[in-house]
């Protein structure tokens, strides 16, 4: 963990436009990972099947193009995105609202993991236990230090508007990505574009291009499986309705999906899409 | 000097034990040696009230009884029987030898009043080559089904008047078998959820441990619920087991002490670790032993104490739990058919197409980490149930009915006894070698499964255990692609 002063070599530059600008910035982890293109993918913590696979097709897809996905490890959108970035090879940033210290004695489970695993976190000084006002700043930060944003799913009201409103008046671009009309979890995104303040993001490609990059062609398998798990996770009978396949001939197809991580298990006895 | 026979029982554990009294002159003075528990030495008043209450003389000289062998504690009310017949004896108000195990407790006028764990005691009897039983009317049944010759006593005047040959009671008769419960849920009313009974058929046949995840209001308890209209019916051995187990918790219906159904236990999920398990001094069995070569079914699985279910490791895996006290260790058995049942989230929606979830994920990730990984690991089979939709429940084509399914469990069944294991679930690992023949298709799934290290050691033989149960179902000597697949699709553990 170091503290980087504004006048030390190693500040990101992008920070100086903040104001004010954090001074100084508390940093764990790989440094070198703050030179390369970083985009973040925020969201909201109360994710919907469809905002979790999305969030995690774009970071998942945006890792292979060489960026560096931040975010601000939250429940929901914000891990899911970390994750998926770290599975796919890529590198990724939380900066936290929190010192990192009170944040690892609070964090349980699968977060906990997440943070020890991450490139780089931070912001606040080790011992420094959440308060409301923290995360404001923490979201300008996130925008701050990302050359783009991307609002994978927010319903209005959420703390990501905030990050993208942070993002537009520091002139970075701002998307966000469609969702279903009516769905409460997607008011806000669909709002930030229906209004002009982000631009539709209808894939990494977006993204990548605005910062410069291009997201290598994937080599997933164009299964007619994984396009029935598009909208949610499905279990075995639901999946075998969708396609009208017998269950017997659909289950070795799936478990050998299963097996090359194209599809996950949900825990409960519903299968998702993978990230790939 | 008098000897009669009583036994002693520590769980399912049982040893015969030789009643002595001797009768010396001496101060008045009455005492039991040979390590009896405080149920043992309170004999002593009920046993000189019963005498003297009978219409018989509680000698006033040195009485000494021993229990032999002396070197193990004796529990329980079952030697007060054997006591006074020999304390008679010895005086000479009994004039001939009783020739057979004597069991029964004493009520202060006389009465004779059953015991628990009578079924075990005769048949250690009957082991040892003593086949007749004198036991409390209320155990004459326990007695009689097992084969023994039971002579039941109402009192201890019954018991004296019948050795003297003044009123001799004749053998009680084997009780008719009770009837077979007509079962709470049949898979015929069950709309929808093929996986689901598929799952339960699977586990049914294979001894297969199953969990069942969905949405409160799904069906999964009356799934569960079925899963006694798909058992095959207990052998003669189990029957006897399982019916020891309930004799020694004191669940037996006298008139039917033979079980005739499979056990179903459903214990609350506020049950203790001791009340699944059993404990106590003297250990009794817990709700895992009364499940023995049935089933128990855990609902709302995520809900019980942490402590309670990761307890359930050790009969999950050895089909028997020992439960050790300060005076002694207990061992019962244990095998059953796990059937737990959850909500996938606190709330019980995250899944739900109809009712939106309101959990977040940390609370989703708390929720389903309350199951340890090792007891998880332990289930091979789980599914969700969804919600049917309406349209579906109006659905009137007919279903497959449970007696149709069961005997296609009990054709799996007799599989499975061809080569030499009551279940697959019992199959040890080189067993699995040799029984558990791929086809290609299967080959190549397990294949690419040892490739990304999807499975342990353990994880392996689970597997293939669960598929070897898929292929009998199906009547098939292979396993098939379909059958691993569906092994690996409802496993619980990574």
């Amino acid at each position: 963990m170091i503290a980087l002063h504004r006048e030390d070599a190693g500040y990101p530059p992008e920070l100086r436009e903040l104001r004010p600008a954090p001074d100084p910035l508390w940093i764990d982890g790989d440094l070198a990972v703050l030179d390369r293109a970083c985009v973040a993918v925020v969201g909201t913590r109360r994710m919907t099947p469809y905002g979790e696979r999305v969030a995690r097709e774009l970071a998942a897809a945006l890792a292979r193009s060489g960026a560096v996905v931040v975010s601000g490890l939250a429940q929901g959108i914000d891990c899911a995105a970390h994750r998926s970035a770290l599975g796919a090879g890529g590198a990724s940033v939380a900066v936290l609202g929190e010192g990192i210290t009170s944040f690892l004695a609070n964090a349980r489970g699968r977060r906990r993991l997440l943070a020890m695993e991450l490139r780089a976190h931070g912001a606040l000084p080790p011992i420094v236990p959440a308060q409301g006002w923290m995360f404001a700043k923490r979201n300008a930060l996130i925008a701050a230090l990302a050359q783009a944003v991307v609002v994978a799913e927010a319903p209005i009201g959420s703390g990501a508007l905030i990050t993208a409103a942070d993002a537009a008046r520091l002139g970075r671009p701002v998307f966000a990505i469609p969702g279903p009309l009516g769905a409460r979890a997607s008011e806000g995104t669909n709002a930030l574009i229906a209004s002009g303040a982000a631009r539709a993001c209808l894939g990494a490609d977006d993204v990548a291009r605005a910062i410069g990059l291009t997201v290598p062609a994937s080599d997933a398998v164009n299964d007619p499986l994984l396009d029935a798990l598009a909208s949610g996770p499905l279990d075995l009978d639901a999946l075998a309705r969708r396609l009208g396949l017998e269950r017997a001939t659909l289950r070795p197809r799936l478990a050998m999906l299963v097996l090359t991580g194209a599809v996950v298990d949900q825990g409960d006895g519903r299968f998702a899409r993978g990230a790939g | 000097m008098a000897r009669t026979l009583g036994c002693a029982l520590w769980g399912l554990e049982t040893a015969l034990v030789t009643v002595e009294v001797d009768v010396a002159n001496g101060l008045p003075h009455f005492a039991i040696v040979g390590l009896p528990d405080t149920a043992v030495q309170e004999a002593r008043e009920r046993v000189r009230a019963a005498i003297r209450n009978a219409g018989f003389e509680f000698p006033l000289r040195r009485v000494t009884v021993n229990l032999a062998p002396a070197e193990r504690r004796k529990e329980g009310t079952g030697f007060d029987l054997p006591i006074a017949l020999a304390i008679l004896r010895a005086t000479g108000q009994l004039s001939v030898d009783p020739d057979g195990l004597c069991l029964g407790e004493l009520a202060l006028d006389g009465a004779l009043r059953p015991v628990r764990g009578a079924m075990p005691r005769v048949r250690r009897a009957l082991l040892s080559g003593i086949t007749r039983a004198y036991v409390p009317i209320g155990n004459a049944g326990e007695a009689a089904a097992l084969g023994a010759d039971a002579i039941a006593f109402g009192s201890l005047r019954d018991a004296v008047a019948h050795f003297e040959g003044v009123t001799r009671q004749a053998p009680v008769g084997v009780p008719p078998p009770a009837q077979v419960p007509p079962p709470i849920a049949d898979l015929r009313d069950i709309v929808g959820q093929e996986t689901p009974k598929r799952a339960l058929e699977i586990a049914a046949a294979g001894a297969h441990n199953l969990l069942l995840v969905g949405p409160p209001g799904t069906g999964k308890t009356l799934l569960a619920r079925a899963l006694p209209s798909i058992l095959p019916p207990l052998d003669p051995d189990e029957a006897v087991e399982a019916s020891a187990v309930h004799s020694v918790a004191g669940l037996i219906d006298p008139e039917r002490p033979l079980l005739v159904a499979r056990p179903f236990r459903a214990p609350h999920h506020t049950a203790s670790h001791l009340a699944l398990v059993g404990g106590g001094t003297p250990p009794r069995p817990g709700e895992v032993s009364l499940a023995h070569a049935g089933a128990l079914f855990l609902d709302e699985f995520a809900e019980y104490q942490p402590q309670a279910l990761d307890t359930l490791r050790e009969p999950l895996e050895e089909g028997a739990i020992t439960i050790s006290r300060a005076g002694g260790a207990a061992t019962y058995p244990a095998r059953f058919i796990l059937v737990a049942a959850m909500n996938p989230c606190p709330c019980g929606h995250a899944g739900d197409p109809g009712i939106e979830c309101t959990c977040l994920p940390d609370a989703i990730e708390r929720y389903r980490g309350r199951i340890s990984g090792p007891v998880l690991d332990r289930i091979d089979l789980r599914v969700h149930v969804p919600r049917v939709a309406y349209e579906e429940l109006r659905d009137e084509r007919t279903r497959e009915p449970s007696s149709a399914v069961r005997d296609r469990v009990c054709a799996a069944r007799e599989r499975m006894r061809a080569r030499g294991r009551r279940t697959n679930a019992e199959l040890s690992i080189a067993e699995v070698k040799r029984h558990c023949r791929l086809d290609d298709s299967a080959e190549a799934l397990l294949a690419e499964a040892m490739r990304v290290r999807k499975l342990s050691a353990r994880g392996y033989h689970r597997v293939l255990r669960v598929a070897r149960t898929a292929a009998d179902l199906d009547r098939s000597d292979r396993i098939a692609g379909d059958h691993l697949a569906t092994a690996l699709l409802m496993r619980a553990a990574p």
